[in-house]
């Protein structure tokens, strides 16, 4: 770890290297565009987090799968990775909710560690699935034109891609927020959060609302996984680090306050990618030692946790 | 009410001294003539059987530890993978730097993995449940990337353990064995002699009810991070010896989660909480492994799928399977609630 | 209506109830008085379904129903006020009502009604809960109840901790409500009211009824020693 720190600290130093605005802001802003898309990773785990006390190990797999049936999709029809969604959002939703009904609706509430290993073994079973059925190469979603065009910014080239991925991260944390915040199934989803058995005596149907929020968090992991995959090669074992990437984020943002993961996974993506240009093979590192500072500094997160 | 027990419980035992005397009799006995048989193993065995033998002693022993933090201190570590990393590159780099023998270097691995638990439990006590879980994660990960990028550490290749050369065969694979066998029976007397103790008794308490323990004056916190620590030393050392078997450490392996993967599987399956438990566990774990392991995927996805059933069908694990029918308690350490 | 025969409930390996016998007639309250954990809340658990009791301990207009979800005693008409309001905190004073309308039974009692009958709960329908008074809480809790359109209505503690005239508020309310002819349990620890309000009253100890018989002609002495287990 001290060879790292040394060397940033060499890098910082060295005359060299000079300060370059444009450089700086185009790191930035490329930084704020992938932390979009960390954040996106990162609601699906913040909402389960708030909303069921549980934490799925298997995340970061699921952010993975969705990718490999995307791929699937694009293959065996003429759709393209974005017009996949339509079929692989029924699908993702599908999937939580069977998981939800079959496994994890007989762990959840039983201590908060249970959900925790059991999802552990699905993580092992997703990736050992994965690389059975699609071997161990890596593969990534046909983005097209899409992928080199850019848009020129004041001498800067900003993707067009993860201009397009920001956006829809955005409008799904608008959406999610809205409808937890201010529909009727929203306040049931609330409720249980706030107090899941005086939310049974009112009559909440608590282990039905967790179907489907588990079916909700596996839609905005599709979503996720396709933006994902037409950015970056994926393999059956990427799943661990999306996790967490996401995991960063909402702990970050404070617990159970979604915008607050929204801002935590910016945070992240800025923090990899001024990492990286000090080291292209650190940027990662710069990640996880941002999130490990931060939690030293507020160890409750950057954000009060209101209650998603 | 509370003293008439006791005192109902003493004298039981009293009129029962003799019996319990003789039944302590024999099973030193019995204990010490398979130490004996352990010792000797190898004697009378192959080289490819010590090695098993290494990796089911430095297995246990990471199990062992793992299930102490979550078992008996409710602290869930998805990061333990960390400490098998750190405890073997620190004997690594010191017995090569030094041209030291790999055994004397062992300790190198104890002090550093109690150190780079001290300082990281720090930032880690400040999560808490599954945040700890996926925080010590993050933790290995810093790790893995930082020796990755260490020159001095080897980088990518990694180091081999050169002070091994000139050492013969037999000795070599008899003297891993052997550090294997009192890292593992080791790790079981100390967590057992712990489980005794104070500690043990502080532990059941704050294992029961975080508030009630600190009210009652144990300090919740020391005693999770000494539980941390203690786990800490045990992998790092687990981690040390397992590599002196495979001559070579890699940041990809050495820093891989299976380790932690592997721990947690024989610990849930054999049953958290128990010191019985990881017995049965790591015996079951490498049966599948010598049974399946050339079916490649499907013999993790075969793992997993144990894990999700025990989770879901038995939490205690195969010794709570055991426990249902026979009231048995071989170590000890089970204390009568009334 | 309600009828509860040798009731035993448990928690764990612990023991809360023993041999609960009790008797719900059709618009009737009755009190359950008793010090605390002797086992009064466990028994309103039991009734509207929290708590996993035997089937055939608990029937409701004959029909045995005992350890039936907290959902399916809803749907009957057995409703609990919780003991600390226990309102959701992330939810509005509407939302908090509405959201039990809407997984309770149809009927006379809905969120307009109640905001008409409390003018003070509606000037603060769109407040945080926890923005309110305590009596004003207890208000909503009732009401989070009333707009299930119970037909027997459990109520634990409602007075704890207000001021007289917010329990005479409360009272006021649960009053009202009962007019339609709903049946409810009390439990309340302020023995004086729980004798007055109700027709008959239950003592329980250590999970067991000790004393019960009509409110009315209650004595106090032996009320007293049953509460204390003197």
């Amino acid at each position: 770890m001290a060879r790292p720190l040394m060397l940033t600290i060499m890098r910082l130093l060295t005359p060299t290297l000079e300060f370059d605005m444009l450089v700086f802001i185009e790191t930035l802003i490329n930084g704020l565009l992938l932390g979009a898309l960390y954040a996106l990773f990162g609601m699906g785990l913040s909402l389960s987090l708030g909303v069921m006390r549980m934490i799925n190990i298997a995340h970061g797999d699921f952010i993975v799968l969705g990718a490999y049936l995307s791929s699937v999709i694009v293959m065996s029809t003429d759709l393209g990775p974005l017009a996949s969604l339509l079929l692989l959002l029924p699908l993702m939703f599908v999937i939580g909710w069977l998981l939800q009904v079959v496994l994890f609706n007989r762990v959840v509430g039983r201590d908060p560690l249970s959900p925790l290993l059991l999802t552990f073994g699905l993580s092992i079973v997703i990736q050992n699935l994965l690389q059975e059925g699609f071997s161990a190469d890596t593969r990534s979603l046909p983005a097209g034109d899409l992928a080199l065009q850019g848009v020129e910014l004041g001498g800067m080239s900003i993707g067009v891609l993860p201009l397009i991925s920001a956006a829809i991260s955005i409008a799904v944390f608008w959406f999610i927020n809205r409808l937890i915040h201010r529909s009727p199934v929203g306040a049931a989803v609330r409720a249980v959060a706030d107090d899941q058995e005086t939310a049974r005596l009112v009559g909440v149907n608590d282990k039905r609302l967790f179907a489907y929020m588990t079916g909700l968090i596996l839609v905005t992991v599709g979503i996720a996984s396709v933006l994902y995959g037409m950015r970056t090669p994926f393999s059956p074992a990427s799943g661990p680090e999306r996790l967490i990437f996401s995991f960063e984020a909402v702990v970050l943002g404070g617990l159970g306050n979604l915008w607050g993961t929204f801002i935590g996974g910016l945070i992240i993506g800025v923090s990899q990618l001024f990492g990286a240009r000090i080291d292209t093979g650190l940027g990662p590192f710069f990640g996880h030692l941002v999130f490990l500072l931060a939690l030293i500094a507020r160890p409750q997160g950057l954000f009060k946790g209101g209650k998603s | 009410m509370k003293s008439e027990n006791l005192s109902v419980t003493a004298a039981a035992a009293n009129t029962t001294g003799v019996a319990v005397n003789k039944t302590y009799w024999i099973k030193s006995i019995i204990l010490l003539g398979l130490l004996g048989v352990l010792i000797a193993l190898p004697w009378f065995t192959g080289y490819s059987t010590q090695r098993l033998m290494v990796e089911l002693f430095t297995f246990y022993a990471i199990a062992l530890a793992w299930n102490l933090l979550a078992g008996y201190g409710g602290i869930v570590s998805v990061g333990q993978h960390v400490f098998v990393g750190i405890g073997a590159y620190a004997m690594f780099s010191v017995s090569t730097t030094f041209s030291l023998n790999p055994w004397l270097a062992l300790p190198a691995s104890i002090i550093v993995s109690i150190l780079f638990a001290l300082i990281f439990a720090v930032p880690m006590f400040r999560l808490r449940g599954a945040y700890f879980a996926v925080g010590t994660w993050v933790l290995a990960e810093m790790a893995r990337i930082a020796v990755l990028n260490s020159d001095w550490l080897g980088a990518g290749g990694g180091i081999p353990l050169t002070t091994m050369t000139g050492i013969s065969r037999w000795l070599r694979n008899a003297g891993v064995y052997w550090a294997a066998l009192a890292v593992g029976a080791g790790s079981l007397a100390v967590i057992w002699w712990l489980m005794r103790g104070r500690l043990g008794l502080a532990l059941l308490s704050v294992r029961d009810s975080e508030a009630a323990a600190s009210a009652s004056g144990v300090n919740v916190l020391r005693t999770k991070v000494i539980l941390w620590v203690i786990a800490a030393a045990i992998t790092g050392t687990a981690g040390a010896v397992a590599y002196m078997n495979t001559l070579q450490v890699s940041p990809g392996a050495t820093f891989s989660l299976n380790w932690t993967a592997a721990a947690i599987f024989i610990a849930v399956l054999g049953g958290i909480g128990t010191l019985e438990g990881p017995l049965i566990g790591v015996i079951v774990y490498f049966l599948l492994r010598e049974c399946f392991s050339s079916y490649g995927s499907w013999y993790f996805i075969i793992l997993g799928c144990i894990a999700i059933l025990t989770m879901v069908l038995a939490p205690g694990g195969a010794w709570s399977l055991i426990t249902r029918r026979k009231q048995i308690d071989p170590f000890g350490i089970r204390r009568i609630l009334s | 209506m309600l009828e509860v025969n040798s009731l035993s409930a448990y928690y764990g390996l612990f023991q809360a109830l023993f041999d609960v016998d009790l008797r719900v007639e059709e618009g009737e309250c009755i009190s359950l008085i008793g010090a605390n954990g002797a086992g009064k809340t466990t028994l309103m658990r039991a009734l509207v379904g929290a708590l996993k009791v035997d089937s055939a301990s608990v029937l409701f207009e004959g029909q045995p129903v005992g350890g039936q979800s907290e959902r399916q005693q809803l749907a009957r008409g057995v409703t609990l006020v919780p003991e600390g309001r226990r309102l959701f905190p992330s939810l509005t004073v509407r939302e908090n009502i509405e959201l039990a309308q809407h997984h309770g039974r149809p009927g006379k009692w809905d969120a307009e009604l109640l905001f008409q009958e409390l003018p003070a709960l509606a000037e603060v329908q769109n407040r945080m809960s926890t923005e309110l008074s305590g009596g004003q809480q207890q208000l909503v809790a009732i009401s989070r109840a009333l707009v299930t359109n119970p037909r027997l209505l459990l109520c634990d503690e409602i007075s704890l901790g207000l001021s007289p005239y917010a329990v005479d508020e409360v009272y006021r309310l649960l009053n009202r409500a009962r007019k339609d002819g709903m049946s409810v349990v009390l439990v309340e620890q302020n023995v004086q009211r729980a004798l007055a309000e109700a027709d008959r009253f239950y003592c329980i100890q250590k999970g067991r009824v000790v004393l019960d018989g009509p409110a009315a002609d209650a004595d106090h002495h032996a009320v007293a020693n049953a509460y204390f287990g003197v």
